[in-house]
């Protein structure tokens, strides 16, 4: 509902959180998946190094949600095979 | 007399005694007949129904697991073999709400009527109003018997195939669907009634739907991220370790603002969260950032992607906020931020 607000006075908002299909049944448009309720922006599972390039990962799709156009409610998720790339190319 | 009415009941791993939010990841158990709030469903059926088996579940884990978690109920029903599935009351919890209203979605994809209960702006009602015969409650679970009761008399009319009347006479909550019926007067002659009911300041019921959802048409996306400014914020309710100026952990009425000026990240021991509405280990042991990812926006700072961040960050705690008291907080954070020039939010929603 605050993101609504924000993108009432014309500014994008992109929300980030587990649980997508709340935002997006009251009409937030710019919606990004994280990871769970309890870390929305990282996983606790991995090193610390590897956290933190998936919570770059997460935030960098949010500015690519807010570098799209969009006229409804849309979901944006981070491209899971590009882990794998980068662990690769590391 | 006919046999009572086979109940499977649904309910999450508080009221299954499990335990609380740390037991909020732990997949679906099945029971045999009641648990816990169980009880007083099954006193509330009478002889018209009894409860067979109980699925309890925790409430990340059915909206995070989604697909698994369905399965688990599938199993239920093969297990159990009901004619009627019980969700709740979840009242105000959200997710447990959603997690009942997912429960209610899938039964009745199986050909199985199902009920639940829970508070009007609960996110089960938001997601899936259309679909779910749903009791409307407070937030309090002291109402619990009073809500099984009509859940149990609306459960069984249900499971019995009978024809059920509008939405506020059988007492559920309007689903926003209209059905055709005959009237003893035509709608002219009603709406003429309501008017002069209305001017003469007595009583009336309209019969519009009203419940809806203001659609805000999406802003145009931002050209150059490097341009701009962005602005971090949080319904995680993150704040200076020991929470200097007492932020509430639930029933947010205004947001708290935080300077982030020259941090690299939330440091652990500098930042917990105070909210009360899930598991805060991960972010109070382990890292802050996973509820305003300051870390990984700072990195996209320095390398220019992002022009700047606004110095401070906005937070409040996202458990049980009224819907109207959330519009007007936000309106005035969006001025805000308007004000100062910030060209694109990132909001973390836990």
């Amino acid at each position: 509902m605050v993101a609504k607000e924000i993108e009432r006075v014309g500014i994008p908002a992109a929300i980030l959180t587990a649980i997508p299909l709340i935002p997006m049944a009251v009409g937030s448009n710019r919606v990004v998946k994280g990871v769970r309720v309890e870390h929305v922006c990282g996983n606790p599972l991995l090193s610390k190094e590897d956290d933190l390039r998936l919570q770059r990962r997460i935030v960098e799709t949010a500015l690519g949600a807010l570098r799209t156009a969009v006229d409804r409610p849309t979901l944006f998720e981070s491209d899971k095979e590009s882990t794998e790339r980068e662990a690769v190319n590391a | 007399m006919a046999d009572p009415i086979r109940v499977l009941h649904y309910i999450n791993q508080f009221f299954g005694g499990m335990g609380g939010e740390e037991e909020a990841n732990a997949p679906p158990e099945l029971r045999e007949g009641a648990v816990g709030p169980g009880r007083a469903l099954e006193q509330a059926l009478g002889d018209g129904g009894t409860v067979v088996g109980t699925i309890v579940a925790g409430d990340n884990y059915v909206v995070e697991e989604h697909e698994a978690a369905m399965t688990a109920v599938r199993d239920a029903i093969t297990r159990f073999d009901p004619d009627l599935v019980v969700a709740g009351p979840a009242f105000e919890a959200g997710r447990y709400g959603l997690a009942c209203a997912d429960v209610c979605v899938e039964v009745q994809n199986n050909g199985i009527q199902a009920v639940t209960g829970m508070f009007e702006d609960n996110p089960g009602v938001i997601a899936h109003r259309q679909e779910i015969y749903c009791v409307p409650t407070g937030t309090s679970a002291v109402e619990m018997p009073a809500v099984l009761k009509t859940m149990a008399a609306l459960g069984l009319k249900l499971a019995e195939g009978a024809e059920l009347g509008p939405a506020s006479e059988e007492g559920y909550m309007p689903r926003g669907l209209r059905r055709f019926v005959m009237r003893d007067s035509s709608g002219a002659e009603r709406a003429a009634d309501m008017l002069k009911a209305r001017l003469n300041n007595q009583p009336f019921t309209s019969e519009v739907f009203i419940k809806q959802y203001e659609v805000i048409p999406p802003p145009a996306p931002v050209e150059k991220l490097s341009d701009v400014t962005v602005a971090l914020i949080t319904t995680g309710a993150v704040v200076p370790k020991g929470n200097p100026d007492d932020m509430p952990a639930v029933f947010a009425t205004d947001y708290f603002t935080y300077s982030i000026e020259g941090l690299d990240e939330l440091m652990q021991d500098e930042w917990e969260s105070v909210h009360a509405g899930f598991n805060t280990g991960f972010i109070n042991t382990h890292d802050p950032n996973y509820a305003l990812p300051l870390a990984a926006v700072r990195q996209l700072e320095k390398e220019g992607i992002i022009g700047s961040v606004f110095p401070r960050m906005y937070s409040l705690p996202g458990v049980a906020t009224a819907q109207n008291d959330s519009l007007s907080f936000g309106a005035k954070m969006a001025n805000e931020l308007k004000d100062n020039n910030v060209g694109a939010a990132l909001l973390v929603a836990t």
